[in-house]
C-alpha cells in the first residue's frame, strides 16, 4: 500500500487507547471527504443565482472521488460513492442517474488503478482525469439528447467538463492538505 | 463470519452490482422521468426553508451594496438633480410666457372657450335581454343628468353612445355592434369616413374617399359631429383584408369594467336653418287617434281598436 499508510512514523508499538470518542473521531475523519460532497451538493443547491452552480456539484464531486478513491480508498468506498451520488442526483435536475453512473465509472477506474496513478505525476493523473471528466459530460448530453429527441448545444456539457477539469487542482490541494490533518483517522 | 474468499468475492461484485444499479436509475429516469422528478422536488421542498436561511445573508449583503452605492452616488445625483431642476425651472418658464402669449392671442381673436364635458363613471353589468348584440348596461346610480347621444369611453378610447337612459342605468350602444354608425376622421390621411360595427372585434370603415384610401396603422379619431365631439380616440387602421380597412379599436371591448360617460353640451351647437330650407313636417305621435277614413260605410268601426258591432 503506498498512499494508505502515509504516516509511517504513527504505526509504532505504542498505539493510542481505542476509546468511544477515539472511533468517533475516526470515523468522521474518513467520512470527511463524502461528507465533502454531500454538503457541497445541497449547498450549491441553494438559488444563489451563482452561474455555474450546477456544474460545479457535478465538478467537485467527480474530483472529489477521483482523489480519494486512489489516495486513500478506505475513506471513500464504492458504497460511499453510491450514497454520495445519490445525495447529487436528489440535489440536481439533470438526467437521473448520469451523475451517479459517472462516478461509479470514475470510482472504478481510480480505484483500479491507485498503485498505477500514485506513482504517476500530478500532470499525468489531472491528463487521465480530464478525459474521463470530457467522457462523463459528454455521455450526460448524449442523455439529454436522447430525453429531448433532439440534438442540442454541447456547449453547457463543454462548460461543465471545462470546470471540473479547472477546480481539479485547486480541489486537490486543499485534499492533499486534509489527507495529512483534518481527514487523516490516523491522527484521531 | 464469511470466509476470506467469500469477503474478497463480495468486494469485487459491490461495484458492478452499484453500476447495475445506477444504470437501471438512467432506464428509469428515461421511462418515467416524473417520478424522478417528484423525488427531487420533495427533497427541494423539505430543504426549502433551509434556503432561506442559506440565500438570506446574499440578499442582505445585496441590500447593503445597493445602499452603500446609493450613498457614494449621493453627490453625483445631487448635482444631476440640481442640474435637472434648473432646466426645468427654464421649461417652466418658457411655458407660463407660452400661456400667457396663448391667453392673449385667444383674448385678441374672441376664442369661444370649449365646454368642460362633465361626466359619470359607472361600472358595467351586461345588457342580456336588449334589442342590440353589443350593447351594455351602465350602473350609473340615481340622480344622474345622462343623455341619449353621450359618449362612453374607457380608459383608452371611445366605447360607444348612450342610446336609452333608465332611472338608474343607461344603455350603450358598443361600436362594435351591428346598428353603430359613427363619423370618424383619419388622422394621417384626414379623410373621413364612418366607421360600421359588424359584430366582430373590429368594426369597419366604410364611405372613405376613394382617392384618399385609409393607410395602415394610421389613427382614427371621432370627427366632430352633431353630439360627437371631434378628435376621441377611437383605434387604429387594419387592413384585415385587401380593401377592406377595419378599426383595431383602443377600448378594450371585451373586458369592460368601468366606464366613463360624457356629457359634451351640444344643445347650442344646433345648425341654423338655411333659408329655403323644407321642414320635414314632423309625424303626429300617435297616428292612430283620429277617426279612421271609410267609417260611413256600415259595419265599419269609427275609431281604431276594438270596434263597436
Amino acid at each position: 500500500m503506498v498512499a494508505e499508510n502515509s504516516t509511517p512514523h504513527l504505526h509504532s508499538a505504542v498505539e493510542p487507547k481505542q476509546t468511544f470518542r477515539r472511533a468517533l473521531d475516526m470515523a468522521a475523519r474518513a467520512a470527511m471527504p463524502s461528507l465533502f460532497i454531500m454538503f457541497s451538493a445541497i449547498l450549491l443547491s441553494a438559488p444563489f443565482g451563482i452561474p455555474g452552480q450546477a456544474q460545479l456539484q457535478f465538478g467537485i464531486a467527480m474530483c472529489t472521488v477521483w482523489f480519494w478513491a486512489y489516495s486513500r480508498p478506505r475513506s471513500m468506498p464504492a458504497l460511499a460513492v453510491f450514497l454520495c451520488g445519490l445525495v447529487v442526483e436528489i440535489f440536481s435536475f439533470g438526467p437521473p442517474g448520469t451523475v451517479l453512473l459517472s462516478l461509479l465509472v470514475i470510482y472504478g477506474v481510480s480505484h483500479h488503478w491507485r498503485y498505477g496513478l500514485s506513482r504517476l505525476g500530478f500532470i499525468a493523473g489531472w491528463l487521465i482525469f480530464s478525459i474521463l471528466a470530457v467522457l462523463a459530460s459528454f455521455f450526460q448530453w448524449a442523455l439529454v439528447c436522447l430525453h429531448a429527441v433532439a440534438l442540442l448545444s454541447p456547449v453547457p456539457g463543454l462548460f461543465q467538463a471545462a470546470l471540473t477539469i479547472g477546480i481539479y487542482p485547486s480541489l486537490t490541494a486543499l485534499f492533499v492538505w486534509g489527507r495529512r490533518t483534518f481527514a487523516n483517522p490516523d491522527q484521531a | 463470519m464469511l470466509s476470506i474468499h467469500a469477503r474478497q468475492v463480495l468486494a469485487k461484485a459491490v461495484l458492478p452490482i452499484l453500476i447495475l444499479l445506477a444504470v437501471g436509475l438512467v432506464l428509469l429516469g428515461l421511462v418515467r422521468r416524473p417520478a424522478v422528478d417528484g423525488v427531487r422536488l420533495m427533497a427541494t421542498d423539505f430543504m426549502a426553508p433551509a434556503y432561506h436561511g442559506l440565500v438570506w445573508p446574499q440578499e442582505r449583503a445585496k441590500v447593503w451594496l445597493t445602499d452603500l452605492r446609493g450613498a457614494t452616488d449621493l453627490a453625483k445625483e445631487n448635482a444631476r438633480l440640481r442640474e435637472e431642476n434648473r432646466a426645468l425651472r427654464h421649461w417652466y418658464d418658457v411655458a407660463v410666457a407660452l400661456a400667457a402669449e396663448n391667453g392673449r392671442l385667444k383674448k385678441s381673436l374672441h376664442w369661444i372657450p370649449e365646454t368642460v364635458p362633465q361626466y359619470v363613471t359607472g361600472r358595467v353589468t351586461r345588457d342580456d335581454g336588449g334589442p342590440y348584440s353589443r350593447a351594455v348596461l351602465l350602473d350609473v346610480g340615481s340622480g344622474h343628468d345622462v343623455r341619449i347621444g353621450d359618449v362612453a369611453l374607457d380608459a383608452a378610447g371611445l366605447l360607444g353612445r348612450v342610446t336609452e337612459v333608465g332611472p338608474h342605468t343607461v344603455r350603450v350602444l358598443m361600436i362594435n355592434d351591428d346598428a353603430s354608425r359613427i363619423p370618424v376622421t383619419l388622422a394621417t390621411s384626414h379623410g373621413d369616413a364612418i366607421m360600421a360595427g359588424d359584430d366582430t372585434a373590429s368594426p369597419r370603415l366604410i364611405f372613405y374617399p376613394q382617392d384618399h384610401h385609409p393607410v395602415e396603422g394610421e389613427r382614427v379619431e371621432t370627427r366632430g359631429q352633431s353630439t360627437m365631439p371631434a378628435g376621441l380616440p377611437v383605434g387604429t387602421v387594419h387592413y384585415s383584408a385587401p380593401n377592406r380597412p377595419v378599426v383595431v379599436p383602443d377600448a378594450d371591448l371585451d373586458r369592460l369594467d368601468i366606464v366613463r360617460v360624457f356629457d359634451y353640451g351640444d344643445d347650442d351647437s344646433q345648425a341654423p336653418d338655411a333659408p329655403g330650407r323644407v321642414r320635414v313636417k314632423k309625424l303626429p305621435q300617435n297616428p292612430m287617434t283620429g277617426p279612421l277614413p271609410f267609417s260611413w260605410l256600415p259595419n265599419f268601426p269609427n275609431m281604431p281598436g276594438r270596434g263597436e258591432q
